[in-house]
């Protein structure tokens, strides 16, 4: 699990101590971890930066890639409408009238 | 589906696919009169009428000539650049065509067959795009796909899904309710082939 919010707490008799937070997955409650002091949490935050560093870069792949796909279905779901409102045009010419989704002759 | 596909820029189909603007306006102006003439209003039916009868046919054909393009376009982005598959997915969508439309279509059968053959080409493009990564995502583990984007992926497909249905049930309900409709309409045969450039 990636911390979603990590900090160096500074302790009253000097030095700094790694502390991280994440949401608990029973609870959902915000629950902070202290990890520790020196070169052990130096490495422990090298690596939690790393993971979000990694988790952002994957969003952002993600984000592109639905626009992307998005992009290509706009223009397709554009001429669908299109399409739609001049097949209700010449159906309504025509004579026809929808009810509930379904086209009928119109009286008179 | 070939990795230049994936890295492929967002918006590469936008521009020429798209409608003119004048187009767009004319639609809105049928969109109108439909709705006027639903609602009973006779001389919003007879206004309908004149316009399905002198502008339709003209819109309709811009409104193909783009749903060619775009079928094109899509076989383009699903061969990834390869001529060979470009070319049979070009063929493959000519033969859809000729096979929908039938032998003499109306303009509005010509529009109508390009929607259900842009569409079916769009689920085929979005599933190979998809079925890529969850490849991928099988090959490498640490590439897992977040819930919320493969819940937004799926909701593409399904909309697109559901268009090329939609747009199947509607050919096949115009050509019932149409069928013996006379020329005044502007669901002439006359002319129905090919698209009006622009």
């Amino acid at each position: 699990m990636v911390a979603s919010a990590v900090a160096w707490e500074r302790r009253e008799r000097g030095g700094r101590y790694y502390t991280r937070s994440r949401r608990s997955r029973e609870d959902g409650r915000v629950i902070r971890e202290y990890v520790g002091t020196g070169p052990l949490a130096e490495m422990v935050a090298r690596s939690d930066r790393t993971k979000r560093e990694l988790e952002e870069a994957k969003r952002e792949r993600e984000k592109e890639e639905l626009e992307r796909l998005e992009a290509l279905a706009a223009p397709v779901f554009e001429l669908s409408e299109a399409a739609e409102i001049l097949t209700h045009a010449h159906l309504i010419a025509a004579g026809y009238r929808r009810r509930k989704g379904e086209y009928r002759r119109a009286r008179g | 589906m070939p990795e230049d596909n994936a890295k492929a820029k967002p918006g590469r189909t936008q521009g020429v696919l798209e409608l003119s603007e004048e187009t767009r306006n004319r639609l809105a102006e049928l969109q109108v009169l439909s709705k006027k003439a639903e609602a009973g209003d006779k001389r919003a039916r007879k206004e309908l009428r004149a316009r399905v009868r002198s502008s339709s046919e003209e819109v309709i054909g811009r409104a193909s000539d783009v749903g060619r393009k775009m079928g094109q376009t899509l076989a383009h982005t699903a061969s990834g650049g390869d001529p060979l598959t470009e070319e049979a997915l070009y063929a493959k969508l000519d033969l859809m065509r000729a096979q929908i439309a039938g032998e003499d279509p109306t303009p509005l059968e010509v529009l109508l067959t390009e929607r259900v053959v842009s569409l079916w080409m769009l689920t085929t493009v979005l599933e190979a795009l998809i079925a890529t990564q969850y490849r991928r995502v099988v090959d490498d583990p640490s590439e897992r796909l977040s819930p919320s984007y493969v819940l937004q992926q799926s909701r593409i497909l399904e909309s697109a899904t559901r268009r090329y249905l939609a747009a199947v049930r509607e050919l096949a309900r115009v050509r019932k309710l149409l069928a013996g409709v006379p020329a005044a309409t502007g669901s002439s045969r006359q002319g129905a082939r090919g698209g009006v450039p622009g």
